[in-house]
């Protein structure tokens, strides 16, 4: 893998120009192109009847006007991506059922009692989700206001510079995923035993194919298996302005310990990236869908810590009414002893 | 894939026809249609200081035909105050092309100083007169601003400034229809370029590059704007230094086009962005229909001044 001259990024295949930095990659040597000392004008022809042929925007290539030939040329790379690593569950399925019941029976007085007696699993999936594990480095300039130095006013402003080491990033890709549930989960992996997704088809078995899904055994789940590997949601193009916008919302919270003071505000970054790698890798939990009294919810159990569950239960409308209820004869109470006075 | 037509004579414009032998004159292009037997020939020859070669470029996204739709739009959403003949103006000349420019990028760090206003609020006391005419003293909140001194450095990347390498369109034209989505980049390859015009690199590089620094300096002025903190800024000064400079020859697609709307007046040109559709262009105004507009407007505001000086509410 090259890298760019200009910020030292990891290059791919197929990129023209650096995604951070902007800079072209210079391309290889030219062949059948004109000598140093020789121009020459060609006709470009086509290969299966030999007629000159032009480039056509529909079909963006070239296309013979004789025979309708469509001519082969390179074409701009933005593949959708493919994960290449993924963490492996620790989670089984008897401990991520374990979890959700545990999760329903502590959902606080505004649950129905009921809720976990009553709840009926319908489906329990294993899912490893989209993301990108970025690596960079950064010089980050920034401004903000904080109460160091204030005078008259509150806020004082202050501006600064610091190198900033990003690692380990996880960007979520995911489509199935909601991003607040994603960023809930992230803090809570581990990636260190992540292992490398085979290609599509082999005969480990184990999916890398977007899409694909291995069958669970019934009653639990070997441990490792990734389940489904869900597709990323965006082009590698895509991708990176979105990575960036990343880096910079992590920077504006990494900065907050170089300003002085203990408040701040208008928090501003400006980073100048440098030796970024992207890998994608697949993060593993388990979808629950379940049943309350025939309206349909969906829980989230993470698939490395079966403590971290998150998602949506039905409330009792009849404890909110009377609470409601209660809070408006109070109310009504301390307004009648006011106007009494 | 090709092959090789004639070599050049002795004028570096001249070429023949790589498919019948007719002399084929390239001033100014790249790119030329054989008038005996409509081949597309390109020109292929090694790159000078002035010639560059490109090495990308953005390609076109539809055809003439698409385009002639996006101009009929376009003529038929254009202002009242436009010369109604417009709407119905004929079409001519329509030419898609590829013009030479080069995308500058480079690093930037900039030293800066500026005051920043931060708001505060007091209370302060008026002397006000009551309805009975007895003058008592209030208080109220003002908010005030306390100006601080800030000097500090911003870094940055400057990317994707496009500036125009043709004399026959200028800056301002290319500026007009921009941005080009740079993410359908393609490699520069003559089979791109086949059936087109493309024009050759005419502006010197060297006065290029000054003017992509000018807009690039521009835009970390806006950029500044933006990261000043406080809830107001002024005196903002910068100096910025630029490095890792990299200003890189791209053919971009444009369709340019005249629109006659009268017999009497010169064409209209308009210029198209070949690949997202963008259109700039001077619209003719009716000056009739503008001067309409301001009598209307005159005796409006006369009227209404005659009514409140009547004492009577306007009609």
């Amino acid at each position: 893998m090259t890298a760019c001259t200009r910020c030292e990024t990891a290059l791919e295949a197929g990129d023209l120009r650096c995604a951070i930095c902007a800079l072209p990659v210079p391309s290889g040597p030219r062949t059948g192109g004109a000598d140093a000392a020789a121009p020459v004008a060609r006709v470009l022809r086509c290969t299966d009847c030999g007629a000159a042929v032009a480039f056509v925007a529909q079909a963006r290539a070239p296309r013979c006007g004789f025979c309708g030939q469509t001519m082969a040329i390179e074409q701009p790379v933005d593949p959708i991506e493919e994960a290449r690593q993924r963490v492996p569950f620790t989670v089984d399925r008897p401990a991520a059922e374990a979890a959700m019941r545990g999760w329903l029976a502590a959902r606080g007085w505004f649950a129905p009692r009921a809720l976990s007696r009553e709840a009926v699993l319908e489906s329990l999936t294993p899912l490893s989700w989209a993301a990108w594990r970025v690596n960079a480095t950064a010089q980050v300039s920034w401004t903000a206001d904080s109460d160091a130095g204030a005078g008259r006013s509150a806020w004082a402003p202050h501006a600064g510079e610091t190198e900033l080491a990003f690692r380990d990033i996880l960007v979520p890709a995911s489509r199935g995923l909601i991003e607040a549930e994603c960023r809930a989960l992230i803090p809570h992996y581990t990636l260190a035993p992540a292992v490398p997704v085979a290609p599509a088809g082999s005969p480990s078995g184990i999916a890398g194919a977007p899409g694909t899904s291995d069958a669970v055994a019934p009653g639990g789940m070997p441990e490792g298996m990734p389940g489904m590997i869900e597709r990323f949601d965006a082009q590698r193009s895509a991708a990176r302005a979105y990575v960036q916008n990343c880096i910079a919302i992590v920077a504006r919270v990494r900065v907050e310990r170089y300003i002085p003071g203990r408040r701040f505000r208008n928090v501003r970054v400006s980073c100048l990236i440098a030796r970024q790698t992207t890998e994608r890798i697949a993060l593993p939990v388990w979808v629950l869908a379940y049943r309350y009294r025939g309206a349909p919810y969906r829980a989230i159990v993470h698939g490395q810590r079966p403590a971290v569950v998150l998602g949506r239960s039905p409330l009792d409308w009849t404890k909110i009414s009377a609470l409601v209820g209660i809070a408006l004869v109070i109310a009504a109470i301390i307004v009648l002893i006011a106007l009494t006075k | 894939m090709s092959e090789p037509g004639a070599s050049a004579g002795v004028d570096r414009a001249a070429f023949t026809c790589g498919q019948c032998g007719a002399g084929l004159s390239f001033a100014g292009v790249r790119t030329q249609t054989c008038p005996y037997c409509a081949s597309p020939n390109v020109v292929e020859r090694p790159p000078a200081a002035h010639q560059p070669e490109p090495g990308l470029i953005v390609a076109f996204a539809g055809d003439a035909e698409l385009a002639r739709r996006q101009i009929a739009r376009w003529l038929g959403s254009r202002t009242w105050f436009a010369d109604a003949r417009i709407k119905h103006a004929r079409v001519e000349d329509l030419r898609g092309v590829y013009v030479p420019a080069y995308l500058y990028s480079a690093v930037a760090h900039t030293d800066y100083s500026a005051s920043i206003g931060e708001h505060y609020t007091e209370t302060e006391t008026y002397e006000a007169t009551d309805a009975q005419g007895k003058s008592e003293t209030k208080t109220r909140s003002v908010t005030r601003t306390e100006y601080r001194p800030l000097v500090g450095r911003h870094v940055g990347y400057i990317t994707d400034v496009l500036v125009s390498a043709s004399t026959g369109l200028d800056h301002a034209d290319l500026q007009a229809i921009e941005p080009y989505n740079y993410l359908h980049l393609r490699r520069y390859s003559p089979a791109v370029v086949a059936g087109w015009i493309a024009e050759e690199f005419s502006r010197d590089p060297d006065d290029c590059r000054r003017a992509s620094r000018r807009e690039a300096i521009d835009d970390i002025g806006m950029r500044l704007r933006r990261y000043m903190p406080g809830d107001s800024h002024s005196d903002l000064t910068w100096r910025t230094r630029v490095g890792w400079e990299s200003l890189d020859p791209i053919l971009v697609p444009i369709w340019v086009l005249a629109i006659r709307y009268r017999a009497d007046r010169p064409l209209l040109r308009v210029v198209i962005n070949g690949q997202t559709g963008a259109i700039a262009g001077k619209v003719p105004l009716a000056w009739w229909k503008i001067a309409i507009a301001a009598i209307v407007a005159a005796a409006m505001i006369a009227g209404v001044i005659f009514a409140l000086a009547r004492g009577e509410p306007p009609p």
